[in-house]
């Protein structure tokens, strides 16, 4: 009964249904608009939210959320620029069919498979996160400070151009994360006797100057991108075709949940999955696939809104991102008190089963959102860059102020948006940042209680991890996510090729 | 990020700065309790910037590994200033600069103010009176949404403290 209550609670509060709808609206148009990505989104909104009751911040994130990961499949359709990376598959197949004057349709499938797939991670959420939590409290230091390695490990490894540039990325995080006074002997660590630093590092001010400023000064590259209009006729999807389609998107959801829930890959790598599942299972498709499949536009989109309740499983019950964006609401959270892991089950059960109801509400409010009001779409993603990127640079600025009212938060913010534009620029990816400013302290900690558990010897450390089943496959994990990085495993894999190509003449 | 990476102008001299960086780190990391123990402060401080210093060199010697910039050093910087930091990078990390230094001076209203109409004349380069529409209609909104709905607070400014 406390359990519907929960859930119920936005459903029945005006004024969470609101924010719940506006989060939607806003997510869906800042997703689809080039340029503004969910992260950047969420890193600005949760700022504002500081002050709030947590409630409403929960509603209005998870909303922008939901939104927002649809979002990008708008423009990828109309003007071929995926709004958000998770919507690049969704481009290779919905502008062509865009160019042969069916974006109405196009635009109507994505939005009824993205609700489909948005159910089903949800229902996943609903249904694991509770097992998962029960199971988590078993779980011992070293083995958090396993999951926040791996996390990390597979963020840097799937994003960017080498691993090097990856576990960089992951490192300096860390280390921001670092800065000030150290939580378990209140030494200081990268102070420099001042005490601005002994507070640490501002992340909010980190996550808006990489994902805000470094991203607009990206952006102004390319300042002039031609507007193309596409005729848009009927957009609800007639029933046969949404008939059709509906077992390959709840596959493609399946795998969309599989892959938002582990620690590091989010909407992204779930749409590239499910592309290629649809690829693959699609004997013969009606269109060719690269000429406006429909298999190729349903598969990712599908996966990708799965992934969003996937990502919610390691967050609310391990404490672990499972993206750049659920690292940010685990900030958001943080500041809100609360400490997401599988003790936020037990304590504040209410907590998780009120962001289950918003996750559906929003949903739902995708549906709405999705099917209609396009014109006054096609307009407003028209909007100039040069424009919008002042616009963004203030609402960043904003934003890092609001957090503490503290300037010096904004200087933070640009020193970190000049730092990420190079690093973007030369080929890092910012995401690992800030996943290592996250999960840093945690690690850090996790990694001292265990260490002296271990009473400070290296040995004894080492073979604690092989003394519990949960330690032993997290540690095989890693270990072999790592040496999956070295020169040694590519040889290794060509050797198994090579015997296999003769053993098949 | 597809497709091989070619070696982007100033990509060595980052490279480079990332690992002498990372050094510097390393060395602060090891000041904090050195080797005293295996779960002192300083102990993960230290293996987050030996990962740094480890990671950087590897693609710092990539990144020299690979055939030399040609030409004198001054095309080269030209070659360099053109594609990853053309003027109009340089003009809005300037405006962005003041705008942040001049905040806490002028107030959250005026410094947008003066920055939105600077940097959207800058990159839009229409009209000085569309672009100062465009800036009230910007700020209104901003303002309403910000101060009104959300009731964030906004810096107010030592010069003109109560007028806005």
């Amino acid at each position: 009964m406390d359990i519907l209550a929960n859930f119920a609670m936005s459903w029945l509060d005006p004024w969470l249904l609101l924010l719940t709808a506006a989060g939607t609206f806003a997510g869906i148009y800042i997703g689809a608009i080039p340029g503004l990505s969910v992260t950047m989104a969420v890193s600005i909104l949760i700022s504002f939210t500081f002050a709030w009751p947590v409630n409403d911040a929960l509603a209005l994130i998870a909303g922008i959320f939901m939104g927002g990961v649809y979002g990008g499949s708008r423009t990828a359709i109309l003007l071929n620029i995926p709004g958000a990376p998770s919507a690049i598959a969704t481009a290779i197949e919905g502008y062509p069919m865009a160019k042969r004057g069916e974006a109405g349709e196009a635009i109507g499938l994505t939005t009824v498979m993205s609700v489909f797939g948005g159910f089903v991670g949800i229902a996943a959420l609903a249904l694991f996160a509770p097992v998962i939590s029960d199971f988590a409290i078993m779980f011992q230091s070293r083995d958090y400070l396993l999951l926040g390695l791996i996390g990390i490990l597979l963020v840097g490894t799937l994003s960017g151009e080498s691993f090097a540039k990856g576990a960089f990325a992951g490192a300096l995080g860390v280390l921001i994360g670092m800065v000030g006074l150290d939580p378990m002997t209140a030494e200081g660590r990268f102070t420099f006797g001042s005490i601005t630093l002994m507070g640490g590092v501002p992340y909010v001010a980190a996550m808006i100057g990489f994902f805000g400023v470094a991203e607009a000064l990206v952006q102004l590259h390319s300042l002039d991108l031609p507007a193309i209009r596409q005729k848009i006729d009927r957009i609800i999807p007639r029933f046969s075709s949404v008939k059709r389609y509906f077992w390959l998107a709840m596959r493609a959801s399946g795998i969309g949940t599989i892959i938002g829930a582990l620690p590091g890959t989010g909407g992204d790598i779930a749409a590239l999955l499910a592309y290629d599942h649809a690829k693959r299972s699609t004997k013969n498709p009606e269109v060719p696939f690269g000429e406006g499949a429909r298999e190729g536009l349903v598969a990712p989109e599908a996966a990708n809104n799965a992934a969003v309740g996937g990502a919610f499983i390691p967050m609310l019950t391990l404490g672990i991102p499972g993206d750049a964006v659920t690292a940010v609401i685990i900030g958001a959270l943080f500041i809100h008190g609360l400490k997401p892991g599988p003790l936020m089950l037990v304590e504040t059960p209410h907590l998780f089963w009120f962001t289950v109801g918003n996750l559906v509400l929003a949903n739902i409010f995708l549906l709405i959102f999705g099917l209609t009001g396009i014109k006054v779409f096609t307009k407003i993603v028209q909007c100039p860059k040069a424009i919008l990127i002042p616009l963004i640079i203030v609402l960043s600025a904003v934003g890092t102020y609001a957090i503490q009212n503290n300037p010096v938060h904004i200087y933070w913010m640009l020193g970190f948006g000049v730092l990420g534009y190079f690093m973007k620029t030369y080929g890092f990816e910012v995401g690992p940042v800030i996943l290592g400013v996250i999960l840093g302290p945690m690690m850090d900690s996790n990694y001292r209680r265990a260490m002296i558990a271990a009473q400070d010897d290296i040995g004894v450390f080492l073979m604690d991890f092989t003394r519990h089943p949960i330690s032993a496959v997290l540690a095989i994990l890693f270990l072999t996510m790592l040496l999956s990085q070295t020169p040694i495993w590519r040889k290794l894999r060509q050797a198994i090729q090579a015997r296999s190509r003769i053993n098949q003449p | 990020m597809s497709g091989k990476p070619t070696r982007r102008p100033g990509e060595r001299a980052f490279a480079v700065a990332l690992l002498a960086f990372s050094l510097v780190a390393f060395w602060q990391a090891f000041d904090i309790s050195g080797f005293q123990g295996l779960s002192t402060a300083g102990m993960f401080p230290m293996l987050a910037s030996g990962t740094m210093v480890v990671a950087s060199a590897l693609f710092t010697a990539k990144a020299l590994a690979g055939p030399g910039g040609t030409g004198a050093l001054s095309t080269r910087l030209a070659h360099f200033q053109a594609a990853i930091l053309p003027y109009r990078h340089v003009l809005m990390i300037a405006l962005i600069l003041a705008y942040v230094l001049l905040m806490p001076w002028l107030g959250f209203v005026v410094a947008s103010a003066l920055f939105l109409f600077a940097s959207i004349q800058l990159l839009w380069r229409r009209k000085p009176l569309i672009t100062l529409a465009v800036t009230v209609l910007a700020l209104v909104v901003i303002h309403f949404i910000f101060r009104v709905v959300f009731q964030v607070v906004l810096p107010q400014g030592d010069l003109l403290r109560g007028m806005f």
